[in-house]
Protein backbone atom coordinates (compact mmCIF):
# COMPACT_ATOMS: atom_id res chain seq x y z
CA UNK A 1 0.00 0.00 0.00
CA UNK A 2 2.02 2.91 -0.98
CA UNK A 3 1.95 6.05 1.01
CA UNK A 4 1.08 9.41 0.94
CA UNK A 5 4.02 10.85 -1.76
CA UNK A 6 6.91 12.45 -0.65
CA UNK A 7 7.36 15.92 -1.93
CA UNK A 8 9.35 15.94 -4.74
CA UNK A 9 12.48 18.39 -3.18
CA UNK A 10 12.23 15.71 -0.54
CA UNK A 11 12.97 13.09 -2.55
CA UNK A 12 15.52 14.58 -4.60
CA UNK A 13 17.64 15.33 -1.37
CA UNK A 14 16.62 11.77 0.12
CA UNK A 15 18.73 10.23 -2.81
CA UNK A 16 21.09 12.69 -3.28
CA UNK A 17 22.43 11.35 0.44
CA UNK A 18 21.91 7.89 -0.31
CA UNK A 19 24.24 7.85 -3.68
CA UNK A 20 27.01 10.16 -2.02
CA UNK A 21 27.44 8.01 1.34
CA UNK A 22 27.01 4.99 -1.57
CA UNK A 23 29.74 6.72 -3.75
CA UNK A 24 31.87 7.04 -0.50
CA UNK A 25 31.57 3.39 0.66
CA UNK A 26 32.64 2.05 -2.50
CA UNK A 27 35.70 4.59 -3.03
CA UNK A 28 36.61 3.24 0.99
CA UNK A 29 36.68 -0.16 -0.68
CA UNK A 30 38.35 0.79 -3.51
CA UNK A 31 41.15 2.74 -1.77
CA UNK A 32 41.23 -0.19 0.80
CA UNK A 33 41.85 -2.52 -1.85
CA UNK A 34 44.21 -0.41 -3.52
CA UNK A 35 46.49 0.48 -0.83
CA UNK A 36 47.07 -3.15 -0.35
CA UNK A 37 48.55 -3.73 -3.54
CA UNK A 38 50.66 -0.55 -3.48
CA UNK A 39 52.42 -1.71 -0.23
CA UNK B 1 -7.05 8.02 3.04
CA UNK B 2 -8.59 5.84 5.86
CA UNK B 3 -6.31 4.54 8.53
CA UNK B 4 -7.96 0.92 7.93
CA UNK B 5 -7.30 1.42 3.60
CA UNK B 6 -3.46 2.01 5.34
CA UNK B 7 -3.21 -0.92 7.30
CA UNK B 8 -4.22 -3.37 4.31
CA UNK B 9 -0.98 -5.05 3.11
CA UNK B 10 -0.34 -8.96 1.72
CA UNK B 11 -0.89 -11.58 4.04
CA UNK B 12 1.07 -14.84 5.02
CA UNK B 13 4.80 -15.49 3.95
CA UNK B 14 4.12 -13.04 1.14
CA UNK B 15 3.61 -9.82 4.02
CA UNK B 16 7.56 -10.95 5.23
CA UNK B 17 8.82 -10.90 2.01
CA UNK B 18 7.25 -8.25 -0.23
CA UNK B 19 7.51 -5.70 2.88
CA UNK B 20 8.67 -2.27 2.67
CA UNK B 21 6.90 -0.90 6.15
CA UNK B 22 9.84 -0.08 8.91
CA UNK B 23 7.86 -1.87 11.56
CA UNK B 24 7.68 -5.09 9.63
CA UNK B 25 10.99 -4.66 8.76
CA UNK B 26 11.58 -3.87 12.74
CA UNK B 27 9.77 -6.98 13.50
CA UNK B 28 12.07 -9.30 10.97
CA UNK B 29 15.49 -8.13 12.04
CA UNK B 30 14.39 -8.23 15.72
CA UNK B 31 13.16 -12.48 15.43
CA UNK B 32 16.34 -12.93 13.27
CA UNK B 33 18.94 -11.71 15.80
CA UNK B 34 16.81 -13.36 18.80
CA UNK B 35 17.20 -17.06 16.50
CA UNK B 36 20.88 -15.86 15.80
CA UNK B 37 21.11 -15.41 19.56
CA UNK B 38 20.46 -18.77 20.71
CA UNK B 39 22.22 -20.19 17.71
CA UNK B 40 25.71 -18.58 19.14
CA UNK B 41 24.48 -19.16 21.97
CA UNK B 42 24.12 -23.24 21.05
CA UNK B 43 27.86 -22.47 20.44
CA UNK B 44 28.80 -20.88 23.46
CA UNK B 45 27.37 -23.67 25.55
CA UNK B 46 29.32 -26.56 23.81
CA UNK B 47 32.57 -24.17 24.52
CA UNK B 48 31.75 -23.98 27.85
CA UNK B 49 30.65 -27.55 28.58
CA UNK B 50 34.27 -28.76 26.96
CA UNK B 51 36.04 -26.23 29.22
CA UNK B 52 33.96 -27.62 32.37
CA UNK B 53 36.82 -29.57 33.02
CA UNK B 54 40.56 -30.30 31.76
CA UNK B 55 41.20 -32.84 28.93
CA UNK B 56 39.83 -33.18 25.49
CA UNK B 57 35.94 -35.23 26.39
CA UNK B 58 32.79 -33.41 24.43
CA UNK B 59 34.46 -32.39 20.83
CA UNK B 60 37.74 -32.20 18.77
CA UNK B 61 40.10 -29.44 19.21
CA UNK B 62 39.00 -28.41 15.52
CA UNK B 63 35.68 -28.40 16.32
CA UNK B 64 35.97 -26.75 19.45
CA UNK B 65 38.07 -23.81 17.31
CA UNK B 66 35.55 -24.04 14.65
CA UNK B 67 32.74 -23.17 17.54
CA UNK B 68 34.77 -20.32 19.05
CA UNK B 69 34.96 -18.21 15.23
CA UNK B 70 31.23 -19.00 15.03
CA UNK B 71 30.10 -17.98 17.84
CA UNK B 72 31.88 -14.46 17.67
CA UNK B 73 30.37 -14.25 13.63
CA UNK B 74 27.19 -15.05 14.60
CA UNK B 75 26.42 -13.20 18.05
CA UNK B 76 28.25 -9.69 16.72
CA UNK B 77 26.84 -9.81 12.78
CA UNK B 78 23.82 -12.17 13.18
CA UNK B 79 22.68 -11.39 16.96
CA UNK B 80 23.80 -7.60 18.15
CA UNK B 81 23.70 -5.78 14.98
CA UNK B 82 20.58 -6.66 13.34
CA UNK B 83 18.90 -6.17 16.91
CA UNK B 84 20.09 -2.77 17.28
CA UNK B 85 18.82 -2.26 13.69
CA UNK B 86 15.79 -3.38 14.08
CA UNK B 87 14.65 -1.14 17.03
CA UNK B 88 16.19 1.41 14.64
CA UNK B 89 13.99 0.17 12.05
CA UNK B 90 11.19 0.23 14.78
CA UNK B 91 11.91 3.21 16.72
CA UNK B 92 14.26 6.35 14.42
CA UNK B 93 10.49 6.95 12.45
CA UNK B 94 8.60 7.01 15.17
CA UNK B 95 11.11 8.79 16.99
CA UNK B 96 11.60 11.46 14.03
CA UNK B 97 7.68 11.66 13.00
CA UNK B 98 8.74 10.18 9.83
CA UNK B 99 6.06 7.65 7.95
CA UNK B 100 8.53 5.41 7.23
CA UNK B 101 12.30 4.88 6.40
CA UNK B 102 13.48 6.79 3.51
CA UNK B 103 14.51 3.77 1.13
CA UNK B 104 11.74 1.75 1.90
CA UNK B 105 12.53 -1.21 -0.71
CA UNK B 106 16.36 -0.64 0.08
CA UNK B 107 15.23 -1.38 3.66
CA UNK B 108 13.43 -4.81 2.69
CA UNK B 109 16.53 -5.65 0.53
CA UNK B 110 19.15 -4.78 3.84
CA UNK B 111 17.16 -7.31 5.53
CA UNK B 112 16.93 -10.46 3.17
CA UNK B 113 20.63 -10.78 2.39
CA UNK B 114 21.04 -11.23 6.04
CA UNK B 115 18.88 -15.02 6.03
CA UNK B 116 20.90 -15.91 2.98
CA UNK B 117 24.56 -14.78 4.44
CA UNK B 118 24.45 -16.28 7.47
CA UNK B 119 22.41 -20.21 5.76
CA UNK B 120 26.28 -19.25 3.63
CA UNK B 121 28.40 -18.96 7.21
CA UNK B 122 26.40 -21.70 9.35
CA UNK B 123 26.38 -24.53 6.18
CA UNK B 124 30.05 -23.87 6.54
CA UNK B 125 29.89 -26.30 8.91
CA UNK B 126 28.94 -29.12 6.67
CA UNK B 127 31.68 -28.56 3.72
CA UNK B 128 34.94 -30.71 3.91
CA UNK B 129 37.24 -29.25 6.70
CA UNK B 130 34.35 -27.72 8.44
CA UNK B 131 33.74 -24.15 9.20
CA UNK B 132 36.50 -21.49 9.60
CA UNK B 133 38.46 -22.57 12.77
CA UNK B 134 41.08 -19.27 12.83
CA UNK B 135 39.83 -16.72 15.23
CA UNK B 136 36.52 -14.31 13.81
CA UNK B 137 39.65 -12.15 13.64
CA UNK B 138 40.25 -14.27 10.20
CA UNK B 139 44.09 -13.70 10.82
CA UNK B 140 46.44 -15.02 8.19
CA UNK B 141 48.12 -17.32 7.98
CA UNK B 142 45.49 -20.12 9.18
CA UNK B 143 42.95 -17.71 7.44
CA UNK B 144 44.69 -18.70 4.11
CA UNK B 145 45.19 -22.01 4.69
CA UNK B 146 41.74 -23.08 6.53
CA UNK B 147 39.23 -25.14 4.70
CA UNK B 148 36.69 -23.94 2.05
CA UNK B 149 34.51 -22.93 5.20
CA UNK B 150 37.07 -19.74 5.44
CA UNK B 151 35.95 -18.91 1.35
CA UNK B 152 31.89 -19.38 2.41
CA UNK B 153 32.48 -16.78 5.66
CA UNK B 154 34.04 -14.76 3.06
CA UNK B 155 31.07 -14.23 0.99
CA UNK B 156 28.81 -14.41 3.84
CA UNK B 157 30.56 -11.16 5.66
CA UNK B 158 30.44 -9.21 2.32
CA UNK B 159 26.61 -10.04 2.05
CA UNK B 160 26.53 -8.67 5.93
CA UNK B 161 28.84 -5.75 5.12
CA UNK B 162 26.32 -5.36 2.46
CA UNK B 163 23.57 -5.28 4.24
CA UNK B 164 24.98 -3.25 6.86
CA UNK B 165 26.50 -0.18 4.87
CA UNK B 166 23.10 -0.15 2.80
CA UNK B 167 20.95 -0.27 6.23
CA UNK B 168 23.66 2.55 7.02
CA UNK B 169 22.82 4.75 4.55
CA UNK B 170 18.96 4.41 4.62
CA UNK B 171 18.94 5.07 8.65
CA UNK B 172 21.30 8.26 7.66
CA UNK B 173 19.10 9.31 4.74
CA UNK B 174 16.39 9.26 7.18
CA UNK B 175 17.67 11.35 10.12
CA UNK B 176 18.98 14.03 7.83
CA UNK B 177 16.11 13.93 5.13
CA UNK B 178 12.57 13.04 6.89
CA UNK B 179 12.42 14.79 10.38
CA UNK B 180 9.17 16.12 11.07
CA UNK B 181 9.33 19.81 11.36
CA UNK B 182 10.78 21.88 14.53
CA UNK B 183 13.00 18.73 14.98
CA UNK B 184 16.54 20.29 14.63
CA UNK B 185 19.48 17.70 15.08
CA UNK B 186 19.53 19.02 19.01
CA UNK B 187 16.47 17.98 19.64
CA UNK B 188 16.45 14.48 18.79
CA UNK B 189 15.78 12.14 20.83
CA UNK B 190 19.49 10.68 22.16
CA UNK B 191 18.56 7.25 20.75
CA UNK B 192 18.37 8.38 17.17
CA UNK B 193 21.89 10.55 17.92
CA UNK B 194 23.56 7.51 18.57
CA UNK B 195 22.25 5.43 15.76
CA UNK B 196 23.21 8.52 13.20
CA UNK B 197 26.86 8.34 14.38
CA UNK B 198 26.68 4.46 14.08
CA UNK B 199 25.51 4.38 10.43
CA UNK B 200 28.31 7.14 9.64
CA UNK B 201 30.72 4.14 11.32
CA UNK B 202 29.37 1.39 9.46
CA UNK B 203 30.01 3.35 6.67
CA UNK B 204 33.09 4.02 7.17
CA UNK B 205 34.17 0.72 8.89
CA UNK B 206 32.62 -1.87 6.87
CA UNK B 207 33.86 -1.21 3.32
CA UNK B 208 37.55 -1.59 4.77
CA UNK B 209 36.38 -5.24 6.32
CA UNK B 210 35.14 -6.01 2.92
CA UNK B 211 38.57 -4.89 1.23
CA UNK B 212 40.81 -6.67 4.13
CA UNK B 213 38.58 -10.27 3.32
CA UNK B 214 38.86 -9.51 -0.69
CA UNK B 215 42.64 -9.37 0.09
CA UNK B 216 42.27 -12.90 1.71
CA UNK B 217 39.95 -14.49 -0.73
CA UNK B 218 42.76 -13.24 -3.79
CA UNK B 219 45.18 -15.00 -1.59
CA UNK B 220 43.95 -18.06 -1.14
CA UNK B 221 42.56 -18.40 -4.88
CA UNK B 222 43.83 -16.51 -7.39
CA UNK B 223 48.00 -16.10 -6.59
CA UNK B 224 48.27 -12.63 -4.71
CA UNK B 225 50.34 -12.37 -1.71
CA UNK B 226 49.06 -9.47 -0.01
CA UNK B 227 49.39 -11.17 3.29
CA UNK B 228 51.75 -13.92 2.59
CA UNK B 229 55.81 -13.25 3.60
CA UNK B 230 57.08 -15.76 1.40
CA UNK B 231 55.73 -13.50 -1.74
CA UNK B 232 56.60 -10.13 -0.22
CA UNK B 233 53.29 -9.78 1.86
CA UNK B 234 53.11 -8.66 5.13
CA UNK B 235 50.12 -10.75 7.34
CA UNK B 236 50.54 -7.92 9.87
CA UNK B 237 49.15 -6.14 7.38
CA UNK B 238 45.98 -7.88 7.72
CA UNK B 239 45.63 -7.21 11.73
CA UNK B 240 46.19 -2.73 10.70
CA UNK B 241 43.32 -3.37 8.00
CA UNK B 242 40.93 -5.48 9.97
CA UNK B 243 41.25 -3.55 13.40
CA UNK B 244 41.09 -0.43 11.46
CA UNK B 245 37.39 -1.67 10.65
CA UNK B 246 37.23 -3.75 14.02
CA UNK B 247 37.65 -1.27 16.59
CA UNK B 248 34.81 1.52 15.22
CA UNK B 249 32.60 -2.00 14.97
CA UNK B 250 33.28 -2.38 19.01
CA UNK B 251 31.58 0.99 18.87
CA UNK B 252 28.94 -0.14 16.22
CA UNK B 253 28.01 -2.41 18.84
CA UNK B 254 27.63 -0.26 22.03
CA UNK B 255 26.70 3.54 20.74
CA UNK B 256 23.11 2.17 19.84
CA UNK B 257 23.16 0.49 24.19
CA UNK B 258 23.99 4.38 24.77
CA UNK B 259 21.05 5.41 23.13
CA UNK B 260 18.66 2.99 24.68
CA UNK B 261 20.23 3.53 28.20
CA UNK B 262 19.55 7.36 27.59
CA UNK B 263 15.70 6.44 26.52
CA UNK B 264 15.04 4.59 29.45
CA UNK B 265 16.88 5.75 32.36
CA UNK B 266 14.83 9.51 32.33
CA UNK B 267 11.43 7.60 31.63
CA UNK B 268 12.04 5.44 34.72
CA UNK B 269 13.41 8.74 37.12
CA UNK B 270 11.11 10.89 35.59
CA UNK B 271 13.15 13.56 34.83
CA UNK B 272 14.62 14.79 31.82
CA UNK B 273 18.58 13.35 30.61
CA UNK B 274 21.09 15.29 31.99
CA UNK B 275 23.72 16.45 29.87
CA UNK B 276 21.60 16.00 26.56
CA UNK B 277 24.34 18.12 24.74
CA UNK B 278 27.26 16.87 26.72
CA UNK B 279 25.51 13.03 25.72
CA UNK B 280 25.96 14.00 21.74
CA UNK B 281 29.09 15.54 21.85
CA UNK B 282 30.45 12.86 23.66
CA UNK B 283 29.08 9.94 21.43
CA UNK B 284 30.51 11.73 18.56
CA UNK B 285 33.86 11.96 20.34
CA UNK B 286 34.22 8.01 21.24
CA UNK B 287 33.45 7.68 17.24
CA UNK B 288 35.72 10.07 16.21
CA UNK B 289 38.47 8.12 18.46
CA UNK B 290 37.28 4.74 17.75
CA UNK B 291 38.93 5.08 14.42
CA UNK B 292 42.50 6.53 15.70
CA UNK B 293 42.94 3.36 18.08
CA UNK B 294 43.20 0.19 16.28
CA UNK B 295 46.64 -0.72 17.19
CA UNK B 296 45.35 -1.44 20.81
CA UNK B 297 45.13 -4.78 19.48
CA UNK B 298 48.11 -5.73 18.72
CA UNK B 299 50.33 -4.68 20.90
CA UNK B 300 52.18 -7.87 20.76
CA UNK B 301 52.88 -7.71 17.12
CA UNK B 302 55.92 -5.75 17.44
CA UNK B 303 55.38 -2.05 16.78
CA UNK B 304 57.82 1.16 17.37
CA UNK B 305 58.03 2.42 21.00
CA UNK B 306 55.92 5.66 19.32
CA UNK B 307 52.86 3.89 18.01
CA UNK B 308 52.74 1.67 21.42
CA UNK B 309 53.15 4.98 23.26
CA UNK B 310 50.00 6.78 20.81
CA UNK B 311 48.00 3.62 21.07
CA UNK B 312 47.99 3.69 24.38
CA UNK B 313 47.07 7.24 25.77
CA UNK B 314 44.64 7.91 22.71
CA UNK B 315 42.63 4.65 23.82
CA UNK B 316 42.60 5.63 27.51
CA UNK B 317 41.14 9.32 26.31
CA UNK B 318 38.07 7.35 25.07
CA UNK B 319 37.81 7.04 29.34
CA UNK B 320 36.97 10.72 29.33
CA UNK B 321 33.70 10.81 26.86
CA UNK B 322 32.73 7.61 28.06
CA UNK B 323 32.68 8.85 31.60
CA UNK B 324 30.97 11.91 30.53
CA UNK B 325 28.02 9.56 29.85
CA UNK B 326 28.20 7.13 33.09
CA UNK B 327 28.14 10.38 34.84
CA UNK B 328 25.47 11.60 33.23
CA UNK B 329 23.48 8.62 33.93
CA UNK B 330 24.04 8.89 37.44
CA UNK B 331 22.84 12.39 37.76
CA UNK B 332 19.90 11.44 35.67
CA UNK B 333 18.76 9.34 38.50
CA UNK B 334 19.65 11.69 41.22
CA UNK B 335 16.84 12.66 43.04
CA UNK B 336 14.88 11.61 40.47
CA UNK B 337 11.55 9.49 41.47
CA UNK B 338 13.22 6.47 40.57
CA UNK B 339 11.10 3.17 39.86
CA UNK B 340 12.44 -0.18 39.56
CA UNK B 341 10.75 -1.94 36.63
CA UNK B 342 11.98 -4.87 34.12
CA UNK B 343 13.76 -1.91 31.44
CA UNK B 344 15.02 0.11 34.48
CA UNK B 345 16.60 -2.84 35.97
CA UNK B 346 18.28 -3.90 32.65
CA UNK B 347 19.58 -0.38 32.23
CA UNK B 348 20.92 0.06 35.33
CA UNK B 349 23.01 -3.43 35.56
CA UNK B 350 24.22 -1.87 31.94
CA UNK B 351 25.69 1.14 33.52
CA UNK B 352 27.35 -0.61 36.68
CA UNK B 353 28.61 -3.69 34.42
CA UNK B 354 29.71 -2.13 31.11
CA UNK B 355 31.49 0.41 33.57
CA UNK B 356 33.39 -2.95 34.84
CA UNK B 357 34.30 -3.91 31.18
CA UNK B 358 35.40 -0.39 30.46
CA UNK B 359 37.74 -0.03 33.41
CA UNK B 360 39.27 -3.45 32.37
CA UNK B 361 39.64 -2.06 29.25
CA UNK B 362 41.74 0.94 30.41
CA UNK B 363 43.70 -2.35 31.89
CA UNK B 364 44.09 -3.61 28.86
CA UNK B 365 44.95 -0.13 27.05
CA UNK B 366 48.00 -0.58 28.97
CA UNK B 367 50.56 -1.35 26.76
CA UNK B 368 52.94 -3.21 29.20
CA UNK B 369 50.38 -4.46 30.97
CA UNK B 370 48.77 -5.87 27.99
CA UNK B 371 52.00 -8.03 27.08
CA UNK B 372 50.35 -10.23 30.19
CA UNK B 373 46.81 -9.73 29.08
CA UNK B 374 46.89 -10.47 25.44
CA UNK B 375 45.42 -13.26 24.31
CA UNK B 376 43.93 -14.83 28.03
CA UNK B 377 40.41 -15.42 29.53
CA UNK B 378 41.13 -11.56 31.07
CA UNK B 379 40.25 -10.42 27.40
CA UNK B 380 37.32 -12.55 27.08
CA UNK B 381 35.94 -11.52 30.15
CA UNK B 382 36.52 -7.74 29.19
CA UNK B 383 34.90 -7.83 26.34
CA UNK B 384 31.98 -10.31 26.99
CA UNK B 385 31.16 -7.53 30.12
CA UNK B 386 31.15 -4.52 27.00
CA UNK B 387 29.35 -6.97 24.56
CA UNK B 388 26.91 -9.12 26.87
CA UNK B 389 26.09 -6.66 29.69
CA UNK B 390 26.51 -3.66 27.40
CA UNK B 391 25.19 -4.87 24.24
CA UNK B 392 23.14 -7.71 25.19
CA UNK B 393 21.45 -5.77 28.16
CA UNK B 394 20.94 -2.87 26.55
CA UNK B 395 18.49 -4.43 23.78
CA UNK B 396 16.61 -6.20 26.60
CA UNK B 397 16.31 -3.13 28.10
CA UNK B 398 15.21 -1.77 25.26
CA UNK B 399 12.55 -4.71 24.07
CA UNK B 400 11.43 -4.67 27.59
CA UNK B 401 10.57 -0.96 27.34
CA UNK B 402 8.97 -0.57 23.55
CA UNK B 403 7.54 -4.30 23.93
CA UNK B 404 4.41 -2.39 24.71
CA UNK B 405 4.17 0.09 21.73
CA UNK B 406 4.81 -2.91 19.83
CA UNK B 407 2.60 -5.79 21.34
CA UNK B 408 -0.08 -2.98 22.37
CA UNK B 409 0.64 -5.77 25.31
CA UNK B 410 2.11 -5.18 28.64
CA UNK B 411 4.92 -7.81 30.12
CA UNK B 412 4.09 -9.64 32.80
CA UNK B 413 6.20 -7.74 35.43
CA UNK B 414 7.04 -10.36 37.88
CA UNK B 415 8.30 -12.61 34.48
CA UNK B 416 10.50 -9.94 33.85
CA UNK B 417 11.79 -9.45 37.07
CA UNK B 418 12.74 -13.36 37.04
CA UNK B 419 14.36 -12.80 33.83
CA UNK B 420 16.59 -9.51 35.05
CA UNK B 421 17.68 -11.30 37.95
CA UNK B 422 18.60 -14.56 36.69
CA UNK B 423 20.49 -12.72 33.53
CA UNK B 424 22.76 -10.84 35.92
CA UNK B 425 23.61 -14.05 38.05
CA UNK B 426 24.28 -16.44 35.17
CA UNK B 427 26.23 -13.65 33.72
CA UNK B 428 28.78 -12.32 36.45
CA UNK B 429 28.46 -16.17 37.39
CA UNK B 430 30.33 -16.87 33.79
CA UNK B 431 32.39 -14.01 33.30
CA UNK B 432 33.46 -12.70 36.43
CA UNK B 433 35.62 -15.62 37.00
CA UNK B 434 37.63 -15.82 33.67
CA UNK B 435 39.22 -12.54 35.11
CA UNK B 436 41.08 -14.27 37.15
CA UNK B 437 41.81 -17.05 34.64
CA UNK B 438 43.40 -14.28 32.37
CA UNK B 439 45.44 -13.00 35.23
CA UNK B 440 46.35 -16.35 36.01
CA UNK B 441 46.97 -16.59 32.44
CA UNK B 442 44.69 -19.22 30.98
CA UNK B 443 44.81 -18.56 26.77
CA UNK B 444 41.78 -17.62 25.29
CA UNK B 445 40.87 -20.11 22.07
CA UNK B 446 41.99 -23.79 23.60
CA UNK B 447 39.71 -26.84 24.35
CA UNK B 448 41.98 -28.00 26.98
CA UNK B 449 43.77 -26.22 30.16
CA UNK B 450 46.25 -26.39 32.83
CA UNK B 451 44.55 -28.25 35.75
CA UNK B 452 44.98 -25.17 38.09
CA UNK B 453 42.40 -23.20 36.08
CA UNK B 454 39.76 -25.99 36.62
CA UNK B 455 37.32 -24.47 39.52
CA UNK B 456 37.11 -21.13 38.33
CA UNK B 457 35.98 -22.62 34.52
CA UNK B 458 33.56 -24.90 36.11
CA UNK B 459 31.85 -21.64 37.97
CA UNK B 460 32.06 -20.43 34.76
CA UNK B 461 30.06 -23.12 32.74
CA UNK B 462 27.70 -23.39 35.63
CA UNK B 463 27.08 -19.83 35.34
CA UNK B 464 26.73 -20.05 31.31
CA UNK B 465 24.05 -22.14 31.90
CA UNK B 466 22.11 -20.33 34.22
CA UNK B 467 22.14 -17.53 31.94
CA UNK B 468 21.61 -19.67 28.72
CA UNK B 469 18.50 -21.05 29.41
CA UNK B 470 17.20 -18.34 31.52
CA UNK B 471 16.76 -16.49 28.24
CA UNK B 472 14.02 -18.92 27.56
CA UNK B 473 11.87 -17.14 29.90
CA UNK B 474 12.42 -14.03 27.75
CA UNK B 475 11.19 -15.70 24.34
CA UNK B 476 8.10 -17.01 26.80
CA UNK B 477 7.52 -13.65 28.11
CA UNK B 478 7.78 -12.35 24.37
CA UNK B 479 5.58 -14.67 23.05
CA UNK B 480 3.00 -14.04 26.08
CA UNK B 481 2.89 -10.43 25.30
CA UNK B 482 2.51 -10.38 21.56
CA UNK B 483 -0.53 -12.87 22.01
CA UNK B 484 -2.44 -11.02 24.80
CA UNK B 485 -2.12 -9.20 28.43
CA UNK B 486 -3.21 -5.79 29.72
CA UNK B 487 -3.49 -3.35 27.34
CA UNK B 488 -0.81 -1.20 26.62
CA UNK B 489 -1.95 2.77 26.90
CA UNK B 490 -0.53 5.20 23.87
CA UNK B 491 2.04 6.05 26.50
CA UNK B 492 2.95 3.34 28.40
CA UNK B 493 4.97 4.16 31.21
CA UNK B 494 4.23 7.23 33.38
CA UNK B 495 7.32 9.32 32.56
CA UNK B 496 7.89 7.90 29.23
CA UNK B 497 8.65 11.65 26.53
CA UNK B 498 8.93 11.46 22.87
CA UNK B 499 6.76 10.96 19.58
CA UNK B 500 6.82 7.47 19.50
CA UNK B 501 4.67 7.70 22.79
CA UNK B 502 1.67 10.25 20.96
CA UNK B 503 0.30 7.12 18.74
CA UNK B 504 -1.49 4.94 19.74
CA UNK B 505 0.16 1.30 21.29
CA UNK B 506 -0.01 -1.17 19.41
CA UNK B 507 2.07 1.45 16.55
CA UNK B 508 -0.83 1.37 13.45
CA UNK B 509 0.98 -0.14 10.13
CA UNK B 510 1.10 3.49 9.21
CA UNK B 511 1.95 6.30 11.00
CA UNK B 512 2.96 10.15 10.93
CA UNK B 513 1.34 9.93 7.73
CA UNK B 514 1.39 13.71 8.35
CA UNK B 515 4.51 15.04 10.19
CA UNK B 516 3.76 16.53 13.71
CA UNK B 517 4.74 19.60 14.28
CA UNK B 518 7.74 19.92 16.92
CA UNK B 519 7.76 22.82 19.38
Amino acid sequence: MPMTRLPESQRRAIVRTAVTLAVFAIALFVYTFWRGMSK
Amino acid sequence: MSTAHHDEHPTGIMRWLTTTNHKDIGTLYLVFALIMFFVGGAMALVIRTELFQPGLQIVDPNFFNQMTTLHALVMIFGGVMPAFTGFANWQIPLMVGAPDMALPRLNNWSFWLLPFAFILLLSSLFVPGGGPAGGWTLYPPLSVQGSMGTDFTILAIHMMGISSVLGAINVIATILNMRAPGMTLLKMPLFVWTWLITAFLLLAAMPVLAGAVTMLLTDRHFGTHFFNAAGGGDPVMFQHVFWFFGHPEVYILILPAFGIASQIIPTFSRKPLFGYESMVYATASIAFLSFIVWAHHMFTVGMPLAGELFFMYATMMIAVPTGVKVFNWAATMWKGSLTFETPMLFAIAFVMLFTIGGFSGLMLAIAPADFQYHDTYFVVAHFHYVLVSGAVFAILAGAYYWLPKWTGHMYNETLGKWHFWLSVIGFNLTFFPQHFLGLAGMPRRIPDYAIQFTEFNQWSTVGSYLFGFSQLLFVAIVIQTARGGKKAEAKAWEGAEGLEWTVPSPAPYHTFATPPRIK
